[in-house]
C-alpha cells in the first residue's frame, strides 16, 4: 500500500509516492538520496546514527515511518552548514578530533545542535546525559564533550 | 590547523583532512555506494544452533514479485570451492573445518546462513525470507567448550573425532625432552614456592563491534571480471583469497574497501562466508549485487571474542618476586569456520602475550581450543589476549596482598627492567623504558594521598578504590609472526608519486575505518618533504592502485606502514638532491647535503643556493634533459618495510572507583594512563585512540555479553541486550606520556591501538576489590555486574561472621 507525501529535508521540497510501511530513515537515504544519515541498529533505536531534526527536534528517523513525517521540515547533517561554512558545532568537532570512522558524528551533530540550543551553557555531565542516545565505539568520548563544550563557548 | 612554516609535522596537531567529509554527510561508506541495476542480497540464517538440514522450501518466496533468485547450500557447493584455502590458512598445527558460504547437510549454530535472496527490494528480501521454510532434524547442542572436549562428546564437525581445534604449549623450547624438564621445574617452584595464587579466570564471549555493520557490492563484467567493494581491513588478502576460491584469474579480481568505513577493531579482517557468495552470485547472475548486513545479523554472527577459561598459577617469592606461571587456557571458539583467523589464532596470541611486561624465571603456558555449536570468534581490539590479561593483572594484585605490597610496588619491583627481552612464551620485545612509563604513572596517581583519602572515605562508610594494570601491546606484526600465525606477510609498503607541481601522492594498500590514515600519513610525508600536509593526499584499500599490504591490523600503521612511507620519501629526497647537486654544478655535493624545509630545497653548504621543491619536481618530470649521468627521470617509489625485529608498544593504567555495598553498583571516578608509543605524530589522534580503547574496555568489562541459552539460541543480537558504553557510564580520559623513540623505524614511531584494551578489565577489577577491601573480595570473572559484586559482599560478610 502506498502515499504520496510531502516532506521537506534541507529546505528541498519531495514528492513521492511511497510504500506506507516505509522508514523515515529509508526515505531520506534511498528515496532523497541523503546518505549522511546512517543506520547502526536494526531499528531498536539505540545507537543514534540515524537522527535528524524533525521541525527543529532531535529525531531517530528509524523509529519512524516516512508517512508520519509528511508535510513536516526535516533537516539531516547535510543541512548544517550554509553555502559551504560550517557550524561552529562541526568546526569544534575537527578541532578537538570528536570523530574517528565518523559513522556516528553524523547523529551526534543533530542531537548536540538541538541539545545546544535548549541548553546554551551545559556542564560537562550534562552534555554525557545528553549524548546517551548517541552510540560511539571509537573516539571514548571525551573529545567529543570536549568539542560540545567549545562548541557552546563559540556560539554564546 | 597550526601554522608550521618550517614544516616539521612529526608531533604536531593538524585537524584531520577526513573530518571535512565526515561532519557534512560526504562520507562514502558502503551502504552510501550503489550501481546501476543493482539488486539486494537478503540472507536467510538458521534458527537452530546444530540440526541436519531436511529439507528447503523457496517456493513461496521465489513467487513473491521482484525476487530475482533464491540459492541454498545444495544450488553452491559444486559450483564454489569450499574452505578451506590456503591462503587463508594459518601455518599453525590446527583443523580447519571443510565449509561453504551457505550451510551444506547441516547448520552448525543460530545464525549460520542458510539461503540467500536476491531482490529489486531490499524491503521484499526481507518478506521473502519469512516464506522459506526450513525442516530441520535436531541434534544436541554442543555449549560449553570443556564439555565439549570430554570424551564422547557429540561432534560439532562430523569428520572431525573430536572437538579439539587446536592445542599448543608456548613454553620450554622446541623438543619433547625439554618441555617436559620445564614443567617439571615449573611444577617445583610451585609446589615449593612461598606464595602461590591459584584461580579460575572466566571471560565472558564478547568484542569490539563497530558502528558500521558489514557490507559488499560486488560487480561482474565478462570482460573485466570481478570488482567489489567490500568492508575489510585487509583489502589485498581479499583479492588473492577470492581469486583462489571462486576461480576467477587473480587479475580480474579488483577490490575495494570504501575510502569511509566505519570501525573495524578486528571485525572486519577475516575472511568470511558472506563476500563469497555475494561475489559468486554477482558472477552468476552478472547483476551488481549489494549486501548491507543488518545489526541483528552482526550481533548474531560476527564481533564475538574473548570467551576464555584461564586456570592460572602464579608462584612469588614472600618479597614480591614474581617467579613462575603456570596456564592452562581453554578457549570455545564457536564452530571455527572463518578465513584466516579460525577463532583459535587469537587464544594462540592470548597464551603468548600472558607473561606481560613481568620477569619470570620460568613459565608453562598451555591452551586449547573446542570447537561448538556457536558463531565463530572473530578478532576483536585486545585480540586474545582480554581474557589472559585479566588472568594475570589480578594473579598479580592477589600476590602483592598476600605479600602485604602495595599492588603498583610490586608492578614496578617486576617489570622487564631493560629492553630486549625475550619472554618465557618467546614474545621479542625490542626496545622500551617500561619503568619510566611505571613512575610517570605513580606521579600522577599520588598514592599516599589517595591512601589517606580512602580512609577518611571508610570512617564515613564510603568504599573508594584504585587499580592499577599494564600492558606490553604489539606494534605491527612482522613476517617472523605473521608467516607462521597467518601465512601472509607483515611487511609495510607504500607507494609515493610526486607530481611536476610538488605535490606528492601516497598510495596504501592497507584500508583504515577511521584511525586517521589520510592526515597522519601525510604528515608524515610532509615532514620528509618540507611541504604542507594538505599537499600529500593519501589513497587508500583499493588494490587496482595500491601496493600490497596485509591490512589494517596489529597496529601497522604508525610502525609499519608509515615507515615504509618514509622509507620511500627518503629514496625519492636522495633522487632530488643528486638532481640538484648536477643541476647547479656543486662539486663534492653528496645526496645528503640538502635540507627539505619550508617548501625548499636548501644546500647546507651554501643556504643561498636553494630551489623549490616544486621546482625540483617540475624538472625532473617535465624536462628530463640533461640528466645526471645514469639518473633516469621519474619521482615515483615504492618502498617495503620489514622491521629488524618484532617490535612493541608499551602502557600502563590507574583507575579510580566508588562501589556501593548495599547494592554492588560502582561508578568510575578517573582514569589515567601513562604510555610509550615513541616518536608521535598526531598527538590528537594518538590520545583519541588511546581513550577510545580504553572505554571499549570499560564497556567489555561491564556491560557486553553474547549469551547463547540451552539450546543454542542467542539471545543478544540487539542493542537493547547487548549494551555498549554511552557517554554518561564513563569518565573522561587522562593520557598521559613517557616515550622512547623506538629504534627500529625511521621516525621512532610505534603502532598503537590494538592490543590498548586488554588491561582495562584487570585495572577495573582492582580497583573494586581495593575498594572493597575491609570485605575480603577477589574479582575472577567477568561481565563485573553489581549483583555479582553485591553477592561476594554477601558471602564475605558471612564468612566473616562464621570465623
Amino acid at each position: 500500500m502506498k502515499t504520496t507525501v510531502n516532506i521537506t529535508i534541507n529546505g528541498e521540497s519531495y514528492e513521492e509516492s511511497i510504500p506506507n510501511r516505509l522508514l523515515l530513515v529509508d526515505f531520506i537515504r534511498d528515496v532523497a538520496a541523503q546518505t549522511g544519515t546512517h543506520v547502526g541498529c536494526t531499528y531498536e533505536g539505540v545507537c543514534g546514527a540515524c537522527t535528524i531534526q524533525l521541525d527543529g527536534a532531535a529525531v531517530k528517523s528509524c523509529l519512524m515511518l516516512a508517512v508520519q513525517a509528511d508535510g513536516h521540515e526535516i533537516t539531516t547533517v547535510e543541512g548544517l552548514a550554509t553555502d559551504g561554512e560550517l557550524t561552529p558545532l562541526q568546526i569544534a568537532f575537527n578541532e578537538h578530533h570528536a570523530l574517528q570512522c565518523g559513522y556516528c558524528t553524523p547523529g551526534i551533530l543533530m542531537n548536540m545542535d538541538e541539545f545546544l540550543k535548549k541548553n546554551p551553557d551545559p556542564t560537562e555531565e550534562e552534555i554525557r546525559h545528553g549524548l546517551i542516545g548517541n552510540l560511539c565505539r571509537c573516539t571514548g568520548y571525551s573529545h567529543i564533550v570536549e568539542a560540545v563544550k567549545d562548541a557552546a563557548k563559540k556560539l554564546a | 590547523m597550526s601554522a608550521n612554516k618550517d614544516g616539521v609535522w612529526v608531533g604536531e596537531k593538524f585537524n584531520r583532512k577526513e573530518d571535512q567529509r565526515l561532519t557534512t554527510g560526504k562520507g562514502r561508506f558502503l551502504a552510501d555506494l550503489s550501481a546501476p541495476g543493482m539488486l539486494h542480497l537478503t540472507f536467510f540464517r538458521s534458527e537452530r544452533a546444530h540440526a541436519i538440514i531436511k529439507s528447503i522450501d523457496t517456493s513461496a518466496a521465489m513467487a513473491l514479485p521482484g525476487v530475482v533468485a533464491i540459492v541454498t547450500g545444495e544450488d553452491i557447493k559444486d559450483k564454489i570451492l569450499p574452505m578451506p584455502q590456503p591462503v587463508v590458512q594459518p601455518a599453525l598445527p590446527a583443523r580447519f573445518p571443510k565449509h561453504w558460504p551457505l550451510a551444506v547437510d547441516k547448520v552448525k549454530f543460530h545464525g549460520e546462513p542458510v539461503a540467500a535472496i536476491v531482490t529489486r527490494d531490499k524491503y521484499v528480501g526481507a518478506d521473502a525470507a519469512e516464506l522459506i521454510a526450513v525442516e530441520y532434524e535436531d541434534l544436541p547442542y554442543i555449549g560449553d567448550p570443556e564439555k565439549a572436549l570430554e570424551p564422547g562428546a557429540p561432534l560439532v564437525h562430523e569428520d572431525w573425532d573430536d572437538n579439539l581445534m587446536f592445542e599448543m604449549g608456548f613454553t620450554g623450547g622446541d623438543t619433547e625432552e625439554s618441555q617436559k624438564q620445564n614443567d617439571e621445574e615449573v611444577d617445583h617452584i610451585m609446589k615449593t614456592a612461598d606464595i602461590v595464587v591459584k584461580n579460575r579466570f572466566r571471560v565472558q564471549r564478547c568484542g569490539i563491534t563497530p558502528m558500521e555493520t558489514r557490507g559488499v557490492l560486488a560487480e561482474w563484467d565478462d570482460a573485466d571480471g570481478l570488482k567489489a567493494h567490500i568492508t575489510t581491513q585487509r583489502p589485498h588478502i581479499d583479492r588473492v583469497a577470492l581469486s583462489d576460491i571462486l576461480e576467477i584469474p587473480a587479475e580480474k579480481v579488483r577490490i575495494i574497501a570504501p575510502r569511509d568505513q566505519g570501525g573495524g577493531f578486528g571485525v572486519k579482517a577475516p575472511f568470511y562466508r558472506e563476500p563469497i557468495l555475494i561475489c559468486y552470485l554477482a558472477k552468476a547472475l552478472r547483476r551488481p549485487i549489494r549486501w548491507v548486513e543488518s545489526r541483528q545479523e552482526h550481533l548474531m554472527v560476527v564481533s564475538q571474542e574473548r570467551d576464555q577459561i584461564n586456570d592460572l598459577e602464579v608462584a612469588a617469592t614472600k618479597d614480591g618476586k614474581l617467579l613462575a606461571i603456570r596456564n592452562r587456557g581453554v578457549a570455545d571458539c564457536g564452530d571455527g569456520c572463518q578465513g584466516v583467523y579460525w577463532g583459535f589464532v587469537m587464544p594462540f596470541l592470548g597464551a603468548v602475550e600472558l607473561p606481560n611486561g613481568y620477569t619470570w624465571e620460568k613459565g608453562d603456558v598451555k591452551v586449547k581450543v573446542a570447537v561448538t555449536n556457536k558463531s565463530c570468534l572473530s578478532p576483536a581490539r585486545a585480540f586474545g589476549e582480554f581474557p589472559t590479561r585479566f588472568a594475570m593483572e589480578r594473579s598479580v594484585d592477589m600476590i602483592a596482598n598476600r605479600c602485604g605490597m602495595e599492588p603498583a610496588e610490586l608492578r614496578r619491583k617486576n617489570l622487564i627492567p631493560e629492553l630486549p627481552y625475550t619472554s618465557v612464551c618467546g614474545e621479542y620485545m625490542d626496545s622500551g623504558d617500561f619503568l619510566k612509563v611505571w613512575d610517570n604513572l605513580l606521579d600522577h596517581a599520588e598514592l599516599p594521598a589517595f591512601r589517606k583519602k580512602q580512609e577518611a572515605a571508610r570512617k564515613e562508610g564510603r568504599y573508594i578504590g584504585i587499580g592499577f594494570g599494564l600492558g606490553v601491546e604489539l606494534s605491527g606484526v612482522s613476517s617472523e609472526l605473521m608467516v607462521p600465525m597467518e601465512n601472509q606477510p607483515g611487511y609495510g609498503a607504500a607507494t609515493i608519486r610526486l607530481d611536476a607541481r610538488g605535490k606528492a601522492m601516497v598510495f596504501e594498500g592497507d584500508a583504515p575505518q577511521g584511525q586517521g590514515h589520510e592526515t597522519t600519513a601525510a604528515q608524515a610525508v610532509a615532514h620528509c618533504f618540507g611541504i604542507h600536509p594538505n599537499d600529500v593526499i593519501v589513497t587508500t584499500g583499493d588494490t587496482g592502485t595500491t601496493p600490497f599490504g596485509s591490512g589494517t591490523i596489529g597496529a601497522r600503521m604508525g610502525s609499519y606502514f608509515v615507515s615504509a612511507a618514509v622509507d620511500a620519501a627518503e629514496f625519492l629526497k636522495k633522487k632530488i638532491a643528486r638532481f640538484m647537486a648536477h643541476d647547479m654544478a656543486l662539486s663534492g655535493a653528496t645526496e645528503d647535503d640538502f635540507d627539505f624545509i619550508g617548501g625548499e630545497i636548501i644546500y647546507r653548504k651554501d643556504t643561498n643556493i636553494r630551489q623549490t621543491f616544486r621546482d625540483a619536481c617540475e624538472r625532473n618530470i617535465m624536462w628530463p634533459i640533461n640528466l645526471p649521468e645514469s639518473e633516469t627521470a621519474g619521482l615515483e617509489h615504492t618502498a617495503f618495510f620489514e622491521a629488524d625485529k618484532p617490535m612493541i608498544a608499551f602502557n600502563a593504567d590507574f583507575c579510580t572507583v566508588e562501589v556501593d555495598p548495599e547494592n554492588g553498583q560502582f561508578k568510575l571516578l578517573s582514569w589515567t594512563s601513562s604510555e610509550d608509543v615513541g616518536q608521535i605524530i598526531n598527538p590528537q589522534i594518538v590520545e583519541g585512540q588511546m581513550q577510545g580503547a580504553i572505554v571499549q574496555g570499560i564497556s567489555n568489562t561491564l556491560f557486553e555479553e553474547f549469551i547463547y541459552d540451552e539450546n543454542g539460541q542467542q539471545l543478544t543480537a540487539d542493542f537493547e541486550n547487548y549494551k555498549l558504553a554511552t557517554a554518561a557510564d564513563v569518565p573522561d580520559m587522562k593520557i598521559t606520556h613517557a616515550p622512547t623513540p623506538c629504534p627500529h623505524t625511521p621516525l621512532g614511531t610505534r603502532g598503537i591501538g590494538e592490543g590498548r584494551p586488554s588491561d582495562v578489565p584487570g585495572t577495573i577489577s582492582n580497583a573494586v576489590c581495593d575498594a572493597l577491601t575491609p570485605f575480603g573480595i577477589e574479582i575472577t570473572e567477568l561481565p563485573l555486574r553489581p549483583n555479582m559484586i553485591w553477592r561476594k559482599i554477601q558471602e564475605a560478610k558471612a564468612k566473616q561472621a562464621a570465623d
